[in-house]
């Protein structure tokens, strides 16, 4: 509207210079209305109110307009006090808030102020706490280290049944450990803490095992029924205590007392009742054979330590291999302690009951035997139950020799005279007997060779001197030709019975030579025994006696030619049939061998003789007549007839 | 459980017997070592193996006797019969004469050990077929005749002899079952060792109780 007004203002303005009328033609004629936006707004606005053009209403049209303008401005006017009252409560709002922030920021100001030493100290604190919390995490991991849980030490202590926790070992590793753990510790600066838990691990450690032992104690103590039931636990146990050696010790000490009474049990039960319904039979009742009786009990013992062995390594397989060794020799060894006894009563009771010396001979053997195959299986050498067995044998070794000699110097005592045919006596024959029972009592024995062979010089030591002694003695009334074939015959008898043995090459040497003694008395007494019976005794006696000095034989008395011939012709008669003239002792001789043996030797020894006298006679020295027809036969001629 | 060699329900001893060089001790060295011990000393006395064997679940330990089949050592070895749970008679399939034996043997066994006693024949050497003397129709009918259960086995190859030890612990393990053999009586031959099975028998007879009570 201003813009119109001032466009009428210029209308006017412009037709001033020259001529205001062109000016204002040229003017509006110029106007392009169209382009003039405000022209077009101000007229659509005065079409508003301009409704008639009209005098009037263009005479009133400045007024009009002015009016209106007059009443658009006080409406503006009022509009804008309205605005401006808004406006200035606004700024009373803004005004309040501003002072009102103005307070705050000056009471936040005083308050910082307060605060920032609590800030501060806050922080430390915060600070702080950030490093006691990892402290206590230091100290829970070091605790969880270097102490046992609550539980653990419930396990430990265990409950008033005495029973084990499953756990228990798993604690007990647990203390071990952390005492050990400790060590570390002490080469650190924290030695005090060091100290002090290895203490306390100390203590609980020792209660511990206090514990573990009088459990395994316990449970070791109850087994003693005839297989026991060594359980995992005690296994674990065992291990475990091994630690304390005293305590495993102890602990062994206690298996072995109950496996003993166990041992001894079973041992008596064996004895006195036997298997179930009574088959196998008890032992007790083979008590009348002494080396079944002796055998049985012995037997029944290896099989039980087999046993008992194998108990012990069950209860020590957790532990290693060489502890197990090492202790199952002592368990073992106190285990059988306890059946000593019985078994040692019973067995000198068989042995001084005088079963005989053969039945004492292979007891002695068995004992040996046990002894060796005992100790194999407990591989040791010492211990009660082989001492015992030991003393045994030695025992049963002296009971064999007493019977042995006891047997000797009773035929001493009673010796017979020897039966008329020279051959042995019933108490020989015995002896014999014996002898032969007990050698070959010997292939049944069980000890080794070398053994054997001493065994086998002491017992010909033994028997054999008294023996020969004994046939001595027996033959100390006969005449030189009976005692020697009898003796012969003795000894021929011990021979052969001595030669189906082993070892016995020495012995059988002596009795050869003993023998040889007695067969050259023999075929010395043949010879003459001959001699005399042909009447050449006295012939050949002097023949040997003769001197070159006492002249010519055949002028001796009693070796005149005659006599000669008579002597000679009897001896024919010997030639023709020999063994007329055989001693009737020869004849007795047990050994065809010896027998014949003595014959031709007796020959020999008269071959020579006649060989002597042969010379003799018909050496021209002696003086004898046509010597040829007084020995007919020549020496070889004699060999001949007699070979 | 830690399975150890020690962990076993039961012990059952048995004894080997048999003429001289039979092949006892081979038995016995190709059941322990699963080995054939080609030049055998002769046994002196009495010797003994183990071995654990598995029976119907059971873990048995076997102890077993080998005894010398010599004839010096007959008094020796005759005790060890009692208390024995199984008898292994042993004779050679080659040689006549160990098997003519048997009856000596089998009577030995039959007075000496207690009448649960299992006694199991065995003809060793069954790989010398070509050198056979004894038929196995004969030893089985003798076998028979005195219930004795038999098999032919060969400690050289092995053959048959897990069979023999194995079928004897089962048929006593089975009178154990049947009740024919007491555990609780004094050398039956059989160590009971309580662990597991005892249990169970308990809680057995615990039901059984309920059953009643019921």
């Amino acid at each position: 509207m201003a813009d119109k007004e001032q466009s009428t203002e210029t209308l006017t303005a412009a037709s001033q210079p020259n001529n205001p009328l062109s000016r204002k033609l040229n003017k509006l004629l110029d106007t392009r209305l169209d382009n003039d936006k405000d022209m077009l707004e101000a007229l659509k606005s005065l079409s508003t109110f301009f409704t008639g053009n009209n005098l009037r209403s263009r005479r009133s049209l400045r007024s009009d307009i002015e009016r209106k303008s007059l009443a658009i401005n006080e409406e503006f006017v009022q509009s804008f006090a309205e605005v401006n009252k808004q406006l200035e409560s606004i700024y009373k709002d803004v005004h309040g808030m501003s002072e009102c922030c103005q307070d705050m920021t000056s009471r936040l100001k005083a308050s910082k102020e307060q605060t920032r030493d609590l800030i501060s100290q806050t922080t430390k604190l915060q600070a702080e706490s950030q490093k006691l919390h990892m402290k206590s995490q230091v100290v829970d991991a070091f605790l969880a280290k270097f102490q046992l849980k609550p539980h653990e030490v419930k396990v430990l202590r265990g409950t008033k049944d005495g029973s084990l926790h499953p756990d228990f070992f798993t604690a007990l590793t647990r203390v071990k450990q952390i005492h050990n753990d400790c060590k570390v510790l002490l080469r650190t600066n924290h030695q005090t803490a060091g100290l002090e838990i290895m203490e306390s691990m100390a203590l609980h450690q020792e209660s511990a095992y206090e514990r573990l032992y009088r459990w395994a104690q316990n449970e070791c103590r109850m087994l003693s029924g005839e297989s026991p039931d060594v359980n995992n636990q005690l296994c674990d146990a065992m291990l475990a205590l091994k630690d304390r050696p005293v305590l495993f010790r102890y602990t062994l000490d206690e298996f072995g007392t109950a496996r003993r009474t166990a041992i001894v049990r079973g041992f008596i039960d064996a004895l006195t009742k036997g298997g179930p319904g009574g088959t196998p039979r008890p032992i007790e009742l083979h008590s009348h054979d002494p080396l079944r009786y002796v055998g049985d009990m012995l037997a029944w013992l290896h099989q039980a330590i087999a046993s008992e062995r194998e108990h012990i390594q069950a209860l020590l397989k957790k532990c290693p291999a060489e502890e197990i060794e090492k202790q199952t020799v002592d368990i073992l060894g106190h285990i059988t302690e306890g059946v000593c006894r019985a078994l040692k009563v019973r067995v000198e009771q068989v042995l001084v009951s005088e079963p005989g010396s053969v039945e004492l001979y292979k007891l002695a053997n068995l004992l040996q035997f046990y002894c060796s195959t005992i100790g194999e299986i407990m591989k040791t050498n010492s211990g009660a139950l082989l001492s015992t067995l030991n003393e045994l044998h030695t025992l049963g070794v002296k009971m064999f020799y007493n019977s042995l000699h006891c047997h000797a110097s009773k035929q001493m005592e009673k010796v017979e005279f020897p039966p008329p045919d020279l051959g042995a006596t019933s108490a020989l024959n015995k002896t014999l007997r014996l002898l032969q029972d007990i050698l070959s009592s010997h292939d049944n024995s069980v000890v080794p060779l070398d053994t054997r062979r001493e065994h086998f010089s002491q017992i010909l030591g033994c028997m054999m001197d008294p023996l020969i002694q004994m046939c001595s003695v027996s033959a100390s009334h006969l005449s030189t030709v009976d005692m020697a074939t009898y003796m012969v015959n003795c000894i021929y008898l011990i021979q052969s019975t001595l030669a189906l043995y082993e070892f016995t090459d020495q012995r059988l040497e002596m009795l050869q030579a003993q023998v040889e003694a007695h067969i050259d008395t023999l075929v010395s007494e043949q010879a003459s025994f001959v001699l005399n019976q042909s009447g050449l005794a006295y012939l050949f006696g002097t023949v040997q006696q003769h001197q070159p000095k006492q002249g010519p034989l055949s002028a001796i008395q009693g070796m005149d030619p005659a006599t000669v011939k008579t002597a000679m012709t009897k001896f024919d008669s010997y030639l023709s049939s020999p063994d007329v003239y055989v001693m009737p002792q020869c004849a007795l001789l047990l050994s065809t061998k010896l027998r014949e043996s003595v014959k031709k030797r007796a020959v020999g020894l008269l071959c020579q003789a006649y060989q002597q006298m042969y010379t003799a006679i018909l050496g021209p020295d002696n003086k004898y007549p046509n010597p040829n027809a007084l020995v007919p036969r020549t020496p070889d001629q004699v060999v001949k007839l007699l070979s | 459980m830690a399975t150890g060699p020690y962990n076993y329900s039961y012990i059952f001893k048995y004894i080997i017997i048999g003429d001289m060089g039979v092949g006892k001790s081979c038995l016995l060295h190709q059941f322990t070592e699963k080995k054939f011990m080609a030049d055998c000393p002769h046994t002196i006395g009495v010797e003994f193996g183990t071995r654990i064997i598995e029976v119907a679940g059971q873990k048995i330990k076997l102890q077993i006797w080998d005894t010398a089949g010599q004839e010096r050592f007959r008094a020796v070895t005759r005790s060890y019969y009692r208390g024995a749970a199984g008898a292994l008679m042993v004779y050679d399939i080659t040689r006549r004469s160990t098997y003519n034996h048997l009856s000596s043997w089998l009577t030995d066994a039959r007075n000496l050990t207690n009448p649960n006693t299992v006694i199991f024949l065995i003809g060793n050497k069954s790989d010398l077929e070509a050198q056979r003397d004894v038929t196995y129709e004969e030893a089985k009918q003798f076998a028979e005749e005195n219930g004795l259960m038999f098999l032919e086995c060969s400690a050289k190859t092995g053959e048959n002899v897990e069979d023999a030890f194995l079928d004897t612990a089962k048929k006593i393990f089975q009178n154990i079952q049947d009740g024919s053999l007491d555990l609780n009586a004094a050398e039956s031959g059989v160590q009971h060792k309580p662990t597991s099975p005892r249990n169970a028998l308990n809680t057995d007879q615990a039901q059984n109780k309920e059953g009643c009570g019921c």
